[in-house]
């Protein structure tokens, strides 16, 4: 069971210099926000956009360094949505860039769909993007296409 | 009192106190430091004597997690993000105020080993009342971007200069060596030893670290070696410090996901640090004080001056703007945690003069704590990070 033949291959990507703005009207009509990959323009994965990305936005720069420090004894609790200032241009001003996870935890298409799941669990995500051998994007897997896989081979659907 | 009971007062009061302290908008660490000393042998003396013997315990626990956490600054991609100037100044900041507080702390007739301890807790600055007055002030800007950089790093410094300090000063105080040669030879092969097991452990530590499957297992073996580390190093009479922050280094250096043993810590760690920092007030002697005085005021002083200077040949290698040369070394002024925890060390590591230095830390902590703030925000209006609004 090879990650290549159960993940999916149309990802929605976005760049670095995609703006806050175009990112959330990308999404907007979704359930859900997603696990976003960023890449660059030769299509390797630089970082991922998920929910909690939105919270960096209201945080000072280098608080990631300061995060570091457990004596900085910075609150871990993300910022309180409702009591934030934020201005009418910052959709333009803040790009993907600012926001996106650096914590890259991906998979190679290659490998095995245990090592995926394991992958998941270690580092509680619900979908990792999928990578070939020079880095770049080649698809995402998410749990529920572990667990659709699995469903399809006991005959469930 | 049972050990089990002052544990868990301490722990239910550290959650009111802490919620006190957000509240009035005060630092969490001087909250639990004051609980500390309320619910001391002095005042209240709910936490009995079994558990202030506890505190050795619990600040090589908490130490040695803090030490490991620091250590993951150390890699390459971070030098990068921060950039020179921060690099510059943080350092030359830290150099500073040591060399200023151990000039100062000679001159008040000191002995050396003393005034090396001194100046390496000097360096230290505490990040969360400086968060606390960008976040309330919303400030922003290039002059508060390079100044959250100098105080995330400037602890790592902070602590590589108290491990070699402390290695020095023990082989002083101790009379283990005669001459100066002597001296410098036994703390250099200790802060080698130290350097040497750490970066092994942590080598093997990672070529084991693929066989972990999930997040409990995560959690048991990174703790577990990281007090292994600790263990080990207290055993071969090596700096517990080094030896954890040199782990953590080659841990972030050749592991590609290391972050999973950072973020894994999160989950354990905030007890233990409030243990550590309520017990710490607790250490407080109140009788030490009246000693304290014109020492106290000394290392204040001395210290602002160091990390003033430092920032001004800082800023001006790094070719930085007026603003940072001028301004940045007043809001490195709060002071609080690593500085806290590197005076229990000396406390325990020298018990007559140790006590002496604890003491002072404690209160000139205090101090800083409430008045650091203040300089902070002038820091901010004169650089004009805070807008009018």
């Amino acid at each position: 069971m090879q990650v290549k033949n159960n993940m999916q291959t149309k990802v929605i990507s976005v760049k670095r210099g995609t703006t806050l703005a175009q990112l959330l009207d990308l999404f907007s009509s979704f359930h859900s926000f997603p696990v976003v990959p960023v890449v660059d323009d030769d299509n390797t994965l630089l970082g991922i956009v998920h929910i909690q990305s939105f919270f960096e936005i209201f945080k000072p720069y280098h608080h990631d360094l300061l995060m570091r420090n457990p004596l900085s004894m910075i609150s871990r609790e993300p910022a309180n949505i409702f009591d934030v200032d934020i201005e009418e241009g910052m959709g333009l001003l803040v790009i993907v860039a600012d926001i996106m996870d650096t914590k890259i935890v991906k998979i190679e298409q290659e490998e095995d769909l245990k090592k995926a799941y394991d992958l998941m669990q270690l580092h509680k995500r619900e979908a990792i993007p999928v990578v070939d051998k020079d880095k770049k994007l080649v698809g995402i897997i998410g749990i529920f296409d572990i667990v659709m896989k699995i469903f399809k081979e006991k005959g469930l659907v | 009192m049972n050990v089990i009971l002052g544990i868990s007062l301490i722990l239910l009061f550290g959650v009111f106190s802490g919620k006190v302290a957000e509240k009035i908008k005060t630092p969490a660490i001087t909250a639990y430091l004051v609980l500390g000393i309320l619910i001391g042998p002095y005042f209240a003396g709910f936490v009995s004597l079994s558990v202030i013997k506890f505190s050795g315990i619990i600040s090589n626990f908490a130490l040695s997690l803090i030490a490991f956490s620091i250590g993951q600054n150390f890699s390459l991609q971070i030098f990068k993000q921060i950039g020179k100037q921060v690099l510059w100044i943080s350092v030359l900041a830290a150099f500073g105020a040591w060399l200023f507080v151990v000039i100062g702390m000679l001159m008040l007739g000191l002995p050396l080993y003393v005034a090396l301890i001194f100046g390496a807790i000097a360096t230290a600055t505490a990040p969360a009342a400086l968060i606390m007055v960008i976040r309330q002030y919303k400030a922003r800007g290039k002059f508060t971007d390079i100044l959250m950089g100098v105080v995330a790093i400037d602890d790592a410094w902070g602590l590589i200069m108290f491990s070699v300090c402390l290695a020095f000063a023990q082989k002083i105080h101790f009379n283990q060596a005669t001459s100066m040669l002597q001296v410098i030879f036994g703390s250099m092969l200790e802060i080698g030893l130290s350097l040497f097991m750490g970066a092994i452990i942590g080598w093997i530590f990672c070529t084991f670290a693929y066989h972990i499957r999930n997040q409990r297992d995560l959690l048991i073996y990174t703790v577990g070696t990281i007090f292994f580390t600790a263990g080990l190093a207290l055993h071969f009479h090596l700096s517990v410090l080094l030896a954890c922050m040199i782990l953590s280094t080659v841990i972030v250096n050749i592991h590609e996901e290391s972050f999973r043993f950072f973020d894994v810590l999160q989950t354990i760690d905030w007890p233990i640090y409030l243990i550590f920092f309520v017990l710490a007030g607790a250490n407080l002697e109140i009788e030490i004080l009246k000693h304290v005085g014109f020492i106290g005021v000394v290392y204040f002083v001395a210290r602002v001056l160091g990390k003033c200077i430092g920032t001004y040949f800082g800023a001006i290698f790094s070719q930085s703007g007026r603003d940072v040369r001028h301004y940045m070394g007043i809001a490195q002024m709060p002071q609080a945690g690593v500085a806290l925890g590197m005076a229990l060390i000396a406390k325990s590591v020298f018990p007559e003069l140790g006590s002496l230095v604890f003491t002072a830390i404690a209160a000139t902590t205090i101090i800083y704590e409430i008045i650091g703030p203040f300089f902070v925000k002038i820091s901010l209006y004169k650089t004009n990070q805070i807008q009018a609004r």
